[in-house]
């Protein structure tokens, strides 16, 4: 008897003859188990259908406690394999570096890497970050995938057009154990159609140039489109990946934003009638100069403390960011004073490394760590007290985790404000 | 005041029954940051039940929200023994039921999900004794 069909409840789904198979459990127990979450996931959905996806990024094996452990080993344990290829999220420790979050110092910390090596054994890509589309062979327009990391599956869907809905932890997992998820809401043309209309074109080019300005953007995108679809108007032609994968993690941390459209970039909004798919926006908002001040302001005060240091790489640092921060540098050093966290992938590492940046960097006085990221808990490292940062998402967090107190600012007025020891701020938003 | 009762037919997303009291959060809650698993604490200092504790309730929420980490911290507190016994909610919601669908697999329990809407969780007042069957009828007795 199987104690999960009981409470099962399988709604208008059709499912064909190799669905069926896996949910009888023929194809095994973990396979069994995989399809009755997706099966769930369908009813509640009202999906009709389930369809293929080709590609899996994880995010169960970031640590949230023992019943994470419990399910892998589970799956392990009843013969799970992977239907797709799937790349692991950040993890909560580093498996590179111990001293980042120490697996000996807690219970937690040690399941936690116990957890990361728990999903290599099921056959996952280890690539521990929470910007997979940074590397090599990623999904492409049109794509069936699953995404977990919000601001992944804003990416994957906005900026490289592939179809993902937010698929939460252990959902991930069996989305990738089956290759099966429900054909809803984001995986369908008319679910992708932009709602509300963000129009930045009168705020100054030099304003709109700053790397800051697509932080604050994400940010109020974030805090105004609820559960619309947005699409964003007026954005410079220098706009390149690192700056919408600001917007997307931005959104996404201030709100819930899956996909949005910027007209004249991302694949889906080559103009204004296709992003909205022939309809009228339901809302247009004209943003200016004051709403990014705003923004700013609401992400974190310039406060009284002494500056104690900065944390860079929230999503994961890029290759091309790399190259902007060693510009920038100058061959300079951080003040010692200072803590300079910066978090990047492996595959990003590695590149820097070979152009000699992460030796460098390292010199300067700068950390680099891999495989997780600084803006939860528990805090790595000397990151307490008033932190600069160039990420929205780590403001947007941050503080609600750590004994910290951020302020926001540009990629070069953290490194002047590094180099300098003390808190070095531009006149970016002058008119 | 009359002694009356009320009935609500909600939609079963997972099955099963339960009997005790209601919880009902006035707003939406992520069971990652804003919730404390270990002793089933809501810990988001915004929210308006802040520090109430969800242990032994039929929990009425309108819906999760947040980040994919949800459905960890529904398994985990209901491992830990200090989850509600019974979810209802104003809105279909993944990532509560896939949470608690994992528990009731990997802990042998058996804790209903029940969506009704929002309008009719108003009918459900905190504190009040809530009964839920295995085909979606939530009744409230006062």
């Amino acid at each position: 008897m199987d104690a999960t069909k009981e409470v099962l409840v399988t709604g208008e789904l059709q499912l064909n003859e190799l669905d069926q198979a896996r949910l009888d459990g023929r194809l095994g127990k973990a396979m069994q188990f995989a399809m009755q979450t997706i099966v769930t996931a369908a009813h509640i959905d009202q999906a009709d259908a389930l369809i293929d996806i080709s590609f899996a990024h994880i995010d169960a094996c970031f640590y949230n406690g023992r019943a994470h452990l419990d399910f892998v080993n589970y799956m392990l344990d009843h013969g799970a394999s992977l239907a797709v290829p799937s790349w692991t999220n950040n993890g909560l420790v580093s498996l590179n570096d111990l001293s980042v979050r120490d697996p000996l110092a807690s219970r937690e910390m040690h399941e936690a890497r116990e957890l990361m090596q728990a999903y290599v054994k099921l056959g996952c890509n280890p690539v521990w970050t929470c910007a997979p589309y940074q590397l090599p062979g990623r999904p492409g327009l049109g794509d069936h995938i699953v995404g977990s990391e919000s601001n992944a599956v804003s990416f994957y869907n906005s900026v490289i057009g592939a179809r993902s809905n937010m698929y939460g932890d252990y959902l991930d997992v069996c989305a990738a154990i089956t290759g099966r998820v429900p054909f809803s809401k984001l995986h369908r043309d008319e679910a992708r159609a932009a709602q509300i209309l963000f129009d930045v074109g009168s705020i100054p080019q030099a304003v709109r140039n700053n790397d800051l300005f697509y932080h604050l953007l994400g940010y109020i995108v974030g805090r105004k489109c609820g559960n619309r679809v947005p699409a964003i108007v007026g954005l410079p032609e220098s706009c390149d990946e690192d700056d919408l994968k600001a917007i997307s993690a931005a959104a996404s941390s201030a709100g819930s934003v899956p996909l949005f459209h910027a007209v004249g970039i991302t694949p889906e909004a080559a103009t204004l009638e296709i992003a909205f798919q022939g309809r009228q926006p339901t809302q247009v908002m004209e943003l200016n100069v004051d709403d990014l001040r705003q923004a700013r302001d609401e992400l974190g005060k310039n406060s009284d403390q002494p500056l104690a240091g900065v944390a860079l790489g929230t999503p994961h640092f890029s290759y091309t960011e790399f190259e902007r921060l060693v510009n920038l540098l100058d061959g300079r050093s951080i003040d010692p004073r200072l803590t300079f966290y910066l978090s990047t992938s492996r595959h990003v590492f590695e590149q820097a490394k070979q152009q000699g940046w992460i030796e460098s960097l390292q010199q300067a006085g700068v950390k680099i760590i891999t495989d997780t990221c600084t803006y939860f808990s528990p805090a790595v490292n000397g990151l307490h007290g008033k932190i600069m940062t160039n990420s929205a998402k780590w403001a947007y967090y941050a503080p609600g985790m750590l004994p910290v107190d951020v302020l926001i600012a540009s990629l070069s007025e953290c490194i002047e404000s590094a180099v300098s020891g003390e808190v070095m701020l531009d006149q970016w938003d002058a008119t | 005041m009359s002694k009356q009762s009320v009935d609500i037919e909600g939609r079963v997303l997972i099955a099963g029954s339960a009997d005790g009291p209601a919880l009902v959060l006035d707003e939406t809650l992520s069971f990652w940051g804003g919730f404390d698993p270990s002793n089933g604490e809501i810990i988001d200092v915004h929210h308006p039940q802040y520090r109430q504790l969800v242990g032994g309730k039929i929990l009425c929420i309108p819906q999760s929200k947040g980040s994919a980490g949800t459905p960890g911290g529904i398994a985990e507190t209901l491992r830990n023994g200090s989850g509600p016994i019974a979810f209802v909610l104003g809105e279909p919601d993944v990532n509560i039921s896939v949470g608690t669908l994992v528990a009731n697999r990997l802990y042998d329990m058996n804790i209903p999900v029940l969506e009704i809407s929002r309008e009719r969780m108003k009918q459900i007042k905190t504190g009040e004794a809530v009964f839920i069957d295995r085909n979606g009828r939530l009744s409230v007795n006062r």
